[in-house]
């Protein structure tokens, strides 16, 4: 008789480039390898940058034959960003995968850009509340907001990987011990903190079964109230929070929101000198100016 | 296109809207560049139509796609190569390349000084960022010595290719360099390529934030930008040539400008004294 | 009228035949044995408005015949076996996109640089699936200075007509062969390329049209299209969306399938009741001919089957006189590179001989003709 054991845990770990999710990865198939079992891990990775699609799939268990695993299969899948894990979710099990995702929304990389001519808005529209009704197990929350407070936007993938621990069936002193030999000597400290969070945070929330809010973020426009002589357009969809704008006003008069997109404090003190237009990467800003005919 | 001029420039109006946001890493210079590259063809008042965008493989080739114009986006290196046939095949279209430091000092350099050598009208622009973005970083032939990559990772030990030199020395007639924080200067000069009858090269000193400026310690998009300015140095300055060439000690401006032949003329004017001799026979 | 002659050579007629067919942009570089027809390129395009440059690289010529493609003129390169390996990359390339364009290979022995001026027919396989990543393309053998030259014209008609690269495919000895032609004054027909005419607002650029050649939008008539090696969608910009992956790579391939009739062309000698076959290409073709006559002179029933076009096979005919045929016989200048196509298409039971020649000399007729005998004898 097969025992139910033999058929391996799947893992599946999104996100995009830079986020972290060959480190979740390498920690849990460095655990497992250290636990004796047998593991296979594939990733993609090639389109480097950031932003550009990373996923990684991790199968242990006594004897495990393919490397990648097959929709529907997926036991645990953690995304780093939010519709990056939407794009996976296909792969979850549906009778009783968990899906754990960051709320985080990362724009405008290729990864959550619907290429379709003439679609007007560029990211997933569905909130974290329609999708934790359609799976089995879902948690959303918003471990890069939780990875600031603690003093580290980077941790995040050590929160969630905190989460990941509780639905596999490690030893909390085994996850502390690998989760130690894979980030860098300085952070060891604030990545076992970052580790318990995520932990006590899933605590909270099946005792609670509380769905962290997401910003609404992409819903907003900005447009001056006051039209001075200077209009100063905004294309809260083409910024990337690059923070150039910001820095380079003479005026100062821009700032950079928590959702990472700009704002302008105010118009009035904008002189219209353009350089925020200017050295934007990403055409975000446009300056209009009233034409004079003399 | 006459209206061109009494119309304010507006960056949509060249760009292909349905693809954006563009797909490069928050901060990169190549926007900046692009942006340059854009104002330029605005204020020439070029027709998008008879703009032809030729670029290669790597973040400086998958720039040319987001410009509302006949953008070709070619093999590894070899832009140049058939810009050089696109642009003597049809010499009524104005003829951009856009490449990157692999694509055209490594894997396109022979490419690049026969261009130069020959003199045909088109106007490359090179977006150094001193790395192989697109593949994760790698260390390309302007990666200053030192600089960390994945494929140094102790530090570069290999000397820099000094771009405009090299250009300038294979016979290009126009050569300038300019950093991405000097924007309006960088369009200004982009002006006069599209304006040179010839082979321009112009050297764009573009930040790759995300890869070279992360693993190298460089600090934030606006940091390495800002720090493009101490980095500039006036014309009379020149190279110094006793420290290992780096990008900060590059001059910027026009470089070199002779007044060259221009090949696809010259070559229709050979054509039509061979026809002509033939005709007297 | 009397019909006047002329003497040309190989290379020149392929030189020619290029012109005649509306070939108005060449670049190349020097190789042996195809330095003729850059030769005669450089001197004929100027007669003709068109342009010759000599690049600084196999790779740029290339390049630079796609660049001038692209720009709406018909194009082509030259080129020998060192320099056939560096253009793949950029055949590649005219293949995913689309781009028409005429190669000419004259092959010499290999590998490597090899005896570059004895001849071989080597590069076979390699003109089919030489450049990486599996793209469909035409290649062309020619067995006669006569056939380089028609079929160099029907090159590019093919070429502007399906929107691929195409590989005009013989070997040295063909090449430097001069033989006597009728020198006709009639216009070659030449074929125009489908241009875009519809509105650039809704123009795709790859899109599936009945005949599956999408029309080509030409730079400056307002259609500003995109064009790369990039896996594209119908509009022509990258995708990597697995269905429409397929759906790209699939027209590319049926385009092949539906236009078969007009691609494939091929000679049979005798081959009604043939019990051997001789099936090979180019110059061995030609010793095979003479063979296959003596032999059925001494009441052998040899037939040949010679593909004009190698690339795609012409299968279909090749089947219908396979089915009677007890033993083929392939004579080639490689070490059985048509051979292991004949496994490929003939039934288990028929016998599959080869003559190969690696040492830089043509097969004779009487080797092919002493194997007949004794396959006949048996
Ligand atoms: S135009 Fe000048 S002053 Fe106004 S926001 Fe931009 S940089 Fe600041
Ligand atoms: S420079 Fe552009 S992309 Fe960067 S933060 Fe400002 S508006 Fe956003
Ligand atoms: S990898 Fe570097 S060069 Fe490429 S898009 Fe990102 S920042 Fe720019």
């Amino acid at each position: 008789m097969t025992k139910i054991q033999e058929r391996p845990t799947n893992v599946l770990v999104v996100g995009v480039g830079g986020q972290g999710v060959i480190l979740v990865s390498k920690v849990l198939a460095q655990l497992c390898l250290s636990k004796g079992l047998q593991v296979k891990q594939s990733e993609i990775h090639g389109m480097a940058k950031r932003g550009g699609t990373v996923f990684s799939h991790i199968r242990f268990g006594p004897q495990v034959w393919s490397p990648t695993i097959p929709a529907g299969e997926v036991d645990v899948l953690v995304a780093l960003e939010w519709a990056e894990g939407l794009r996976w979710l296909e792969y979850l099990n549906p009778d009783c995968g968990t899906f754990i995702s960051d709320t985080q929304h990362i724009v405008p990389p290729f990864a959550c850009r619907n290429r379709q001519r003439g679609s007007e808005d560029t990211y997933a529209r569905e909130t974290p509340a329609e999708i934790i009704k359609k799976v089995p197990n879902g948690f959303a929350l918003d471990a890069a907001g939780m990875a600031q407070e603690l003093g580290n936007e980077r941790t995040s993938n050590t929160i969630l990987l905190g989460i990941l621990s509780t639905t596999l069936d490690f030893e909390i002193k085994d996850w502390e011990e690998t989760l130690d030999l894979f980030v860098p000597p300085k952070t060891v400290e604030l990545n076992r903190q970052a580790f318990h969070i995520g932990r006590q945070w899933i605590e909270n929330a099946i005792r609670t079964s509380e769905v962290a809010p997401v910003s609404e973020l992409y819903e907003q426009k900005f447009f001056p109230e006051e039209k001075g002589l200077v209009e100063w357009e905004f294309i809260p969809e083409w910024c990337k929070g690059c923070d150039i704008c910001v820095k380079m006003c003479p005026e100062r008069c821009l700032k950079l929101t928590p959702d990472q997109k700009v704002e302008i404090l105010d118009i009035n003190d904008c002189t219209g000198c353009r350089i925020c237009e200017w050295l934007c990467p990403d055409f975000a800003i446009n300056i209009r100016k009233p034409v004079f005919i003399s | 296109m006459s209206n061109n001029l009494s119309k304010e420039f507006n960056i949509r109006d060249y760009l292909r809207e349905d693809l954006m946001p563009h797909f490069l890493c928050p901060g990169c210079g190549h926007g900046i560049a692009l942006r340059a590259l854009l104002q330029a063809v605005h204020e020439l008042e070029i027709s998008k139509d008879q703009l032809a965008i030729v670029s290669g493989i790597g973040c400086s080739g998958r720039v040319g796609a987001y410009i509302d114009a006949n953008t070709f986006h070619v093999t590894h290196g070899r832009p140049l190569a058939f810009a050089t046939g696109l642009a003597l095949a049809r010499p009524d279209l104005e003829v951009v390349v856009i490449t990157g430091d692999g694509d055209s000092l490594a894997i396109g350099g022979n490419h690049l000084i026969h261009a130069c050598r020959r003199n045909l009208k088109m106007t490359c622009m090179m977006l150094n960022n001193e790395v192989y973005g697109m593949t994760g970083g790698q260390a390309s032939p302007t990666t200053s010595q030192t600089r960390y990559t994945t494929t140094s990772p102790k530090g570069s030990i290999e000397p820099v290719f000094d771009a405009c030199k090299l250009a300038e020395a294979a016979g290009a007639g126009f050569v300038g360099r300019e950093v991405t924080l000097q924007m309006p200067s960088l369009k200004n000069l982009l002006k006069k390529c599209l304006q040179y009858d010839g082979f321009s090269f112009l050297e764009v000193i573009s930040d790759c934030t995300e890869i070279f400026g992360r693993k190298n310690q460089l600090g934030t998009s606006p940091e390495m930008i800002l720090n493009q300015k101490s980095s500039m140095r006036p014309d009379s300055y020149g190279n110094i040539v006793d420290e290992p060439f780096r990008p900060n000690f590059m001059k910027t401006g026009v470089l070199a400008l002779n007044e060259r032949p221009e090949y696809s003329a010259t070559y229709r004017q050979h054509v039509a004294r061979q026809l002509k001799s033939k005709e007297k026979k | 009228m009397s019909i006047k002659y002329q003497n040309l050579q190989g290379n020149h007629a392929c030189a020619l035949g290029a012109i005649a067919a509306g070939c108005r942009f060449f670049a190349g570089y020097p190789i042996t044995p195809s330095s003729e027809i850059a030769e005669r390129m450089s001197l004929e395009l100027p007669k003709h408005e068109g342009v010759f440059i000599q690049m600084e690289d196999e790779i740029a010529s290339m390049g630079a015949i796609l660049g001038a493609s692209m720009g709406g003129v018909k194009a082509m390169t030259a080129t020998s076996g060192p320099g056939f390996s560096l253009k793949q990359e950029n055949i590649g390339y005219a293949a995913g996109a689309e781009i028409p364009c005429v190669i000419a290979n004259v092959m010499r022995g290999g590998p490597s640089t090899g005896m570059p001026t004895r001849p071989a027919q080597s590069d076979l396989m390699q003109a089919r699936w030489g450049s990486h990543g599996g793209h469909p393309l035409i290649v062309i053998t020619p067995g006669s200075v006569r056939e380089i030259f028609d079929e160099t014209v029907r090159a590019f008609q093919l070429s502007e007509k399906i929107r691929t690269p195409v590989i005009v495919l013989y070997d040295e000895v063909l090449g430097h062969l001069v033989e006597t032609l009728p020198l006709s004054g009639a216009a070659h027909k030449i074929t125009e390329r489908k241009w875009a005419d519809e509105s650039p607002e809704t123009f795709m650029p790859y899109a599936e049209t009945t005949d599956l050649i999408p029309p080509m939008p030409r730079p400056g008539d307002g259609y500003r299209t995109h064009t790369t090696g990039l896996t594209h969608a119908e509009d022509g910009f990258p995708t990597q969306n697995p269905e429409t992956v397929v759906k790209a790579m699939k027209r590319m391939l049926d385009k092949f399938e539906l236009h078969q009739s007009e691609i494939e062309s091929y000679e049979t000698v005798c081959c009604e009741d043939a019990e051997v076959l001789v099936m090979t290409v180019g110059i061995s073709a030609r010793a095979a001919k003479h063979a296959v006559k003596t032999a059925r002179q001494e009441g052998i029933k040899a037939g040949l089957f010679r593909p004009i076009t190698l690339w795609p096979f012409p299968e279909k005919a090749f089947k219908k006189i396979i089915s009677k045929v007890k033993t083929v016989v392939v004579p080639e200048m490689n070490t059985g590179q048509l051979s292991l196509e004949m496994e490929r298409l003939c039934p288990k039971k028929t016998k599959i001989k080869s003559i190969n020649r690696i040492d830089g000399e043509a097969i004779a007729p009487k080797e092919i003709l002493s194997l007949l005998q004794s396959v006949a004898k048996k």
